[in-house]
């Protein structure tokens, strides 16, 4: 697939800021992806070529470099990344059913996201709040002591909020 | 004056601590004769959220649990002083041994002081550490000094700290790097989290005497970005620092120049093995390099670098403040000081621990953790994450030391102690691991790219109630195999929770494979249930549920579950009134 | 230079300091496996194969990136060493979507090289082929026509539409060779003066005759009967196999120098005491002559004739009149061989007498079909109960209605009377075409089976008697068929070079990677039907003996042999892989599991790459970089599902590409192909 047929090409003077102050500066590439992830969401392919090109790499290496990290991602997300914990407190804490029913109410898996939009789901590593395991963490903000049950009322109360019946 | 402290962690947060802050802000009228704060994590999550009374420096109630409905009575104490206004919310003395039977070091002002503040740190005896090296020693005294300490790496490894720093230091070449590693990837670990988020400076301290003590001109914290209130807190820490001069050229006057800098991890745990971290601040996949060169002589961007992780660096302003004599007063023969662990699990009390080497894994988990929760019987810990083991029940008594727990099997690793019950299976637990390695592997080298999966879908097939006979057998020598040919630590670890639960758990292993049961009841696939006749009262609830049609029965009649066709949901048990369903 | 000592293996060898453990090995001709070294590019450290063990230190050391010192003492091979890079290859192994060789080739008995073949057949190249075949097939014309072809049991083809037609391309490649000007001729190892005796014509004598004088013994074969070519000749009809095809073969391998004797039987016209006193090595490969009975009252009966009796007489040029009503009892080639040559005779009604179906029937299909056409009535779930005769001659036969069972062990309905029914036929010839047993008279000396076979080793043919080997029908098993005879001589050839040549006998099955069929996706490929043989009208076959086949036009052949899917890796010879997983014993299956998709793309101008065979070593990746200065390729994803490819899968990057294949020379499996 080649960027010409993937859709609008992205805007890339959102990006003008983040190259003119990085793509010069010796092992930036990690740094880059990441502010161009935090503007467009995700890592649009052409958004990758022109990276590649200001900092004077071969795509092939941004490529590389986008799919080695779990927090990258080449498609669009929801309007809510919801993080499910998968570390080692949370795991003995039975956040197998957390995730589950979160699938369940979402109707997505692990790195999908709903159809309208609002939720895509992530399976993560250890969030570091072991201690109120499982873990699941909505747009930066971490929700702990978790069942089945209150997960579910979280994603119901942004629903609710988001306008969407429940 | 009185001042009212939020604890307000990321985990402290998660349990609702801006909830409380908001309420408590709320129930304040527009000018009270008391103060209001913020801090860090105490580590002590499970009486989150936390709401400290001071009275200038002393402590006159610690309130645990605080929901947003106290902050009424809460705003009454401060305001009047009267503290019986809050007895229902404060911490109990049992509570309160959580703390105080700890030796805090590199957890020192974590939940003590306001991470956002400087003054606060430095009126803590902050940056004491740094002025005295600056201004009365050389850089081979401050190694000599950590020798003297015997402070080793607290990343996992435990190498001598003073080696690498010496090996970086006679390393010529310009410029040098210091590195600080805060990609705690190991799932179960979370203390190098609370010392940034919560006592940033500390780690700026610490990294800035280890720059002098090399030589380095730049230093670069290399944080998960899974930990965005640690990054942050250390970013505004960072701004503080540069602006006191405590950071750029010549410091505190002192002739000694260097910056620090914050990267971002992207999510690969890899990336805690230093070469692969160095590849990744190079801005390139995280892939181990071979060693030798060592980061020493050739590390990032290919200058001399040191690297030593967070807790490590948490302790070296103490060190340099009351001496290497002093640390290394605690500790056993060959592991000195103090460690952190993060205890979590089927723990009564869990959170950050911090206690001499030499104490027993006993003193920590039921000394300090309280034991193990639900009334449930202990079955093992798990140390050192997905690098390290799971030790059980009969050697508890092992000291806290890295020779002992290496001659456990496990290790002293970064300090997760997950603590499992009779309920955790064991074999899904080292499934659960190697799930996560096989996940993380960069898939380098063969050994451990293809053998962590196969590792996995053995597990897999043994925990689903697949396993044939000769799988333990196949497990131990791939395990053998891939610890002697995996080119960095990830892989060379990896098969450490598979022999460590093959070894104390042998009969697990046996009753999945021989007998397709699960003797913690924990492998779903497993699971048979059953309705007890003589419990059931043909409520027919439980028919209803069953998402699979696999219950039958009049009403008012005992039911019955087919058990081809149940798919073991748990929904009838977890609805069934009159505890009618057995599961075996 | 600096240079520095140190010990591998318990030799002192030097190199320069700063050279790493793997360098000074390989300049010293200390080979340790490795499969991401390359002395160009930059040290990589991934595969795992090299690591070695240095004494006093704990862990094992990767040679190819440890810097030697001088003075160290280094073990390549240790037990330690040995199992990790056993593990290593397991593993790799494990998950190499590939098929080493194709199915065809593993389950031909003589181990053609069959996709090297039709390629060459494909290609126009026909005596090149023939060169191939003859590796393991001295006999390819006669083969060719009569060959069961298990090859074309397992040819992948079947599963888009229908397997290639393995067989008559031979025979068409051996045929148009024959006919050129310049047959292929194989070069012949100057004579080493050693020689070898073989007893018996037949396929496998003939075809140990070929391999044997290619290696420069002088080879005498002996045979009782006037002609050579054994079953080839005497079995089987000449409208199968004409004569003159088989002497013309037999007479290339006469022109290597092989000595012919015909006429002579041992036990009686010389002692096998005596060959083994003339010769350096004997091969007994009599085969199994003797017709087994019916074993029903009667069957000895004037008129109950064996098979193969009467085949031979006819392959001997008589024309015996077997009356109007022929009944033949059995369901396998043989059977239909004999009911075909009655109906030739001029039988007017021929029965076939068969316990099972037709779907049991161990005759190949065609041979079934071909006999319908020409009229033959097959009595399919009957047996001979009796064969009733009148003044000692046949005149009928009563036959059991049978009908199928349960499934044996094999898995194979046994078939079972049904009580009281059966069925007279009015017969005035009874022939036992129900198997063959070995006459093995002068060869009392060799143990044998109770079978009454001779007991050969099933690797490399050895007897009790030193010096004495043996093959085909007249061994282990018994008879089976031809092309099986010819493995087992190419095994004995083997076996009696490396005898008379002091080395030792071995033969150990290769490790081979090969593929599920279930995890190909046939329906990619574009439908060919099979190229169908023409065959002369049955109504005119009845009369006479003439080929029943007209052979291949060239279009048939070259389109055929075109249909084949190559499913063996075209990088077999020189993959490094397959080298090091044959170096020692490996069990990979036992770590079955999840595998990269195997999918093919050609992404780079003339090259494509399948990634079931990549072993992700990055040499590709890091020659494009390093030596090609173009940074096409790159690593993506990570840990198990880490794949190589282009950047984005781009049609821009096969602009960039400049076609230096230099990915290509370095890749040590057959992952990448260059594409002519």
């Amino acid at each position: 697939m080649h960027s010409e047929n993937s859709g609008p090409r992205s805007d890339f003077s959102l990006l003008k800021e983040t190259l003119d102050t990085y793509a010069k500066v010796p092992g930036s590439l990690i740094t880059i992806l990441q502010k161009a992830q935090d503007i467009y969401g995700y890592l649009p392919k052409d958004v990758m070529y022109h990276i590649a090109e200001a900092v004077g790499t071969t795509p092939a290496e941004v490529m590389g470099v986008a799919t080695f990290y779990a927090q990258f991602r080449l498609t669009p997300i929801g309007k809510y990344l919801v993080m499910s914990c998968q570390g080692t407190a949370c795991h003995v804490n039975a956040s197998e059913r957390v995730s589950a029913a979160i699938t369940a109410y979402l109707g997505i898996a692990n790195g999908e996201t709903t159809e309208d939009g609002l939720f895509t789901l992530e399976h993560v590593a250890c969030l570091g709040c072991c201690s109120l395991a499982p873990v699941i963490m909505i747009n930066g903000e971490a929700y702990g002591n978790l069942t089945p049950d209150s997960a579910i009322a979280i994603l119901k109360d942004i629903r609710k909020k988001e306008g969407v019946e429940v | 004056m009185i001042r009212v402290i939020i604890g307000e962690g990321s985990c402290g947060i998660a349990a609702g601590a801006a909830k409380v802050h908001e309420a408590i802000v709320a129930a304040m009228g527009q000018s009270e004769p008391f103060a209001l704060g913020s801090t860090g994590c105490i580590g002590m999550c499970f009486l989150e959220p936390i709401v400290d009374v001071y009275e200038d420096k002393t402590l006159l109630r610690r309130l645990v649990r605080v929901s947003p409905a106290d902050a009424e009575a809460i705003v009454d104490a401060a305001r009047t002083g009267d503290m019986s206004k809050v007895d229902s919310i404060t911490i109990s003395d049992d509570d309160a041994e959580f703390l105080s039977k700890q030796t805090r070091i590199a957890l020192r002002h974590c939940g003590l002081i306001d991470p956002t503040s400087l003054e606060d740190y430095r009126a803590n005896d902050g940056y004491e550490g740094l002025a005295k090296v600056l201004s009365t020693m050389t850089p081979e005294q401050v190694i000599e000094e950590i020798k003297v300490s015997g402070l080793a790496g607290r990343g996992g490894a435990g190498f001598p700290t003073w080696f690498k720093w010496n090996a970086a230091r006679q390393s010529t070449g310009e410029p040098k790097y210091l590195i600080c590693n805060a990609d705690e990837g190991d799932p179960g670990a979370f203390m190098d989290r609370a010392v940034i988020e919560s006592d940033p400076h500390n780690l700026i301290e610490g990294m800035l005497i280890g720059a002098y003590a090399i030589g380095a001109s730049e230093m670069i914290v290399y944080v998960r970005a899974e930990y965005p209130l640690a990054i942050v807190n250390l970013t505004r820490a960072i701004e503080q620092a540069r602006a006191a001069n405590l950071l750029g050229e010549n410091i505190l006057g002192s002739g000694f120049s260097c910056d620090m800098r914050i990267k971002a991890g992207a999510g690969a745990f890899v990336c805690g093995e230093e070469t692969a971290l160095i590849e990744s601040l190079e801005g390139k996949r995280g892939m181990p390099r071979l060693k030798p060169p060592f980061p020493a002589q050739k590390g990032y961007m290919d200058a001399p670098s040191n690297i030593n992780n967070v807790e490590t660096f948490a302790n070296v302003g103490w060190i340099m403040n009351n001496g290497g004599a002093a640390f290394s007063a605690m500790g056993t023969e060959t592991s000195k000081g103090t460690k952190v662990f993060a205890l979590t699990g089927k723990i009564c009390k869990g959170g950050l621990v911090e206690i001499p080497m030499g104490k027993t894994l006993r003193d920590v988990i039921f000394g300090i953790g309280g034991g193990v929760r639900d009334g449930k019987s202990f079955k093992a810990v798990q140390m050192g994450g997905p690098s390290g083991g799971c030790i059980p029940e009969s050697l508890l008594d092992t000291i806290i030391d890295y020779k002992a727990l290496g001659a456990t099997g496990a290790i002293m690793g970064s300090g997760g102690m997950v603590v499992m019950d009779e309920t955790t299976c064991m074999v899904g637990m080292a499934k659960f691991f190697l799930d996560f390695t096989a996940q993380e592997s960069c898939g380098k080298c063969v050994h451990c790219r293809i053998g962590t999966k196969r590792l996995q879908e053995i597990l897999t097939r043994i925990v689903n109630g697949e396993g044939k006979e000769g799988d333990v057998e196949l497990l131990e020598e791939l395990c053998v195999g891939i610890k002697d040919g995996a080119l960095c630590g990830l892989g060379q670890t990896a098969p450490n929770p598979v022999l460590t639960t093959i070894r104390y758990f042998r009969d697990e292993y046996d009753a999945h494979i021989r007998n397709k049961k699960c003797p913690a009841g924990e492998c779903v696939a497993l699971r048979t249930y059953s309705i007890d006749p003589d419990k059931c009262k043909g409520c027919t609830v439980c028919a209803k549920k069953c998402p699979a049609n696999a219950i039958t029965g009049e009403k008012k009649q005992p039911h019955q579950i087919n058990a081809d066709l149940c798919i073991r949901c748990d929904q009838c048990r977890k609805n069934c009134k009159f505890d009618a369903i057995t599961v075996e | 230079m600096e240079q520095i000592k140190l010990t591998i293996n318990g030799r002192e060898v030097t190199g320069n300091k700063g050279q790493s453990i793997l360098e000074i090995a390989i300049a010293n001709g200390i080979s340790i496996p490795n499969l991401c070294y390359n002395k160009n590019l930059k040290v990589y450290g991934a595969c795992g194969l090299c690591v070695v063990e240095v004494e006093k230190v704990p862990k094992l050391l990767r040679a190819c990136a440890t810097v030697a010192t001088d003075g160290m003492v280094v073990t390549t091979n240790t037990p330690r060493v040995m199992q990790a890079r056993k593990i290593a290859l397991e593993l790799l192994m494990s998950d190499h979507e590939g098929d080493c060789k194709g199915p065809c080739h593993l389950n031909c008995p003589a181990r053609t090289d069959i996709q090297g073949y039709v390629k060459q057949i494909a290609l126009g190249n026909d005596t090149e082929a023939v060169k191939i075949i003859k590796d393991k097939i001295s006999l390819p014309a006669s083969i060719g026509r009569v060959c069961p072809h298990p090859c074309e049991e397992e040819c992948r083809r079947q599963f888009v539409e229908q397997p290639l037609s393995i067989a008559y391309l031979k025979a068409f490649a051996a045929d148009n060779d024959m006919a050129s000007a310049d047959p292929f001729k194989p070069v012949v190892a100057a004579a080493n003066g050693k020689k070898v005796g073989i007893v018996g014509g037949g396929p496998a004598g003939l075809n140990a005759a070929y391999q044997l004088a290619v290696k420069g013994y002088a080879v005498t074969v002996m045979d009782m009967m006037p002609e050579m070519g054994g079953m080839l000749r005497y079995g089987i009809p000449e409208y199968r196999l004409p004569k003159a095809v088989l002497a013309a073969e037999i007479k290339q391998i006469e022109a290597l120098g092989v000595t012919m004797c015909n006429n002579v039987k041992v036990g009686k016209d010389v002692t096998l005491e005596a060959l083994r006193e003339s010769y350096d090595a004997v091969l007994v490969a009599v085969g199994a002559w003797k017709s087994t009975g019916v074993g029903c009252e009667g069957d000895k009966l004037d008129g109950v004739l064996g098979g193969i009796d009467v085949l031979r007489e006819v392959n001997l040029g008589a024309r015996p009149n077997l009356g109007k009503n022929v009944a033949v009892v059995g369901g396998g080639n043989v059977a239909m061989d004999a009911c075909r040559t009655a109906v030739r005779l001029g039988a007017e009604n021929v029965y076939v007498i068969y316990r099972r179906t037709r779907a049991e029937a161990p005759a190949e299909d065609l041979e079934i079909e071909e006999a319908i056409e020409e009229g033959v009535d097959f009595k399919w779930l009957t047996n001979p109960a009796e064969i009733i005769g009148e003044n000692g001659k046949v005149t009928k036969v009563k036959l059991q209605v049978m009908e199928l069972g349960e499934p044996d062990a094999s898995g194979r309905r046994s078939p079972v009377p049904v009580e009281g029914k059966f069925e007279i036929l009015d017969v005035d010839t009874v022939i036992s075409a129900i198997g063959q047993r070995c006459a093995l008279e002068g060869f009392e000396a060799l143990e044998l089976t109770k079978k009454g076979t001779i007991v050969a080793d099933e690797a490399v043919c050895t007897t009790n008697l030193p010096g004495v080997f043996a093959a085909g029908d007249a061994t282990n098993r018994g008879p089976s068929i031809a092309v099986r005879a010819i493995g087992e001589a190419n095994d004995a050839a083997a076996a009696i070079d490396a005898y008379l040549s002091g080395k030792a006998l071995i033969k150990v099955e290769p490790y081979y990677s090969k593929r599920n069929k279930d995890d190909i996706d046939f329906s990619a490929y574009e439908k060919k039907a099979r190229a169908e043989m023409s065959c002369k009208d049955p109504a005119y076959r009845k009369g006479n003996f003439d080929a029943v086949i007209n052979g291949f036009t060239e279009e048939q052949a070259r389109q055929e042999a075109a249909r084949c899917l190559e499913c063996g890796c075209h990088d077999y010879e020189e993959c490094r892989l397959i080298d090091f997983a044959n170096n020692q014993p490996i069990n990979p299956s036992r770590l079955d599991g999840g595998k990269h998709s195997c999918f093919k793309e050609q992404k780079l101008v003339t090259i494509e790459r399948d990634q079931g065979k990549c072993i992700l070593c990055n040499m590709c990746v890091r020659t494009c970089r390093e030596e090609a200065q173009k940074g096409i390729l790159g690593l993506v994803h990570r840990g198990f599902q880490t794949v190589i490819k282009p950047e984005f899968m781009d049609p821009a990057t096969i602009a960039d590409c400049v076609n230096c294949h230099k990915c290509a020379d370095v890749c040590p499996t057959g992952a990448l192909k260059i594409l002519k």
